[in-house]
């Protein structure tokens, strides 16, 4: 399937910019997209089983990031001004 | 291509051209536009996956959890002296938001919202108990929650023109 593909793009991109970037947001954002490209092959596997369990998988994935996402920049927020 | 994979090739050519540029970029802000890109462009390919509710959640997300934090990231913050000149401002938000906060409440306690639609219905999601919903409890809850946010300005806009 081309989402699998798409997914897969996604995920290298995130993974690139999680090594190569120097600051924390820039690495967030990497990690924000792999589990974007996670959540993404969790739908599309559920799409081709003809399961739901896929999607629950997704929205807990996505919550699992938002509180990543949330969490990681609260911190580097915090260190960056006590620096 | 037929018309459904034209939504479906563009938001994947989205999402891919976005995730790189969101990891590459060195212009936070160039970065932070590309990435909320790349999540709208996930949302159109989960909707377009027979996944509404997960494009829902993403879109959410995206406009309420990816937006300010690229915005908190991007301005800069305001000295101490200014902040404390806008302490009404905030304030005010704080009043807007727990009145939209229990319109919610009141909404979710007197509404027959459908939480317990079931992800596993072999008739797919309820749409129609949805839109009903909508109809019903949402719009009259939003015409509040906006009518709220005008009492609160035309607050704010007394206070700032009242003499000190």
């Amino acid at each position: 399937m081309a989402v699998l593909y798409i997914g897969a793009v996604v995920f290298a991109a995130g993974a690139l910019g999680t090594l190569v970037r120097a600051s924390t947001a820039g690495r967030l954002v990497g990690v924000e997209l792999m589990f974007a490209a996670a959540t993404l092959t969790f739908v599309a596997a559920a799409v081709g089983f003809r399961e739901l369990d896929g999607q629950v998988m997704a929205l807990l994935a996505i919550a699992v990031a938002t509180a990543h996402t949330a969490v990681g920049y609260a911190l580097s927020a915090r260190a960056d001004r006590s620096a | 291509m037929t018309g459904d994979q034209v939504p479906f090739a563009i938001a994947g050519a989205v999402a891919m051209i976005g995730a790189v540029v969101a990891a590459t970029h060195r212009d936070p802000r160039a970065a932070g536009a590309a990435l909320l890109a790349t999540l709208l462009a996930l949302a159109v390919l989960y909707a377009s996956l027979a996944a509404p509710l997960v494009a829902g959640v993403v879109v959410v997300l995206a406009l309420f959890a990816t937006v300010p934090v690229a915005v908190h990231a991007n301005v800069r913050a305001v000295p101490a002296e200014a902040r404390a000149r806008e302490a009404p401002v905030a304030g005010a938000a704080i009043v807007v938001c727990a009145a939209l906060l229990l319109l919610i409440g009141f909404a979710v306690a007197f509404g027959e919202v459908p939480v317990n639609v079931s992800l596993r219905s072999a008739d797919g999601y309820d749409l129609a108990a949805l839109a009903g919903t909508l109809a019903a409890h949402a719009l009259p809850a939003a015409a509040a929650g906006g009518l709220a946010i005008v009492a609160a300005l035309f607050g704010l806009h007394a206070i700032r023109r009242a003499p000190r």
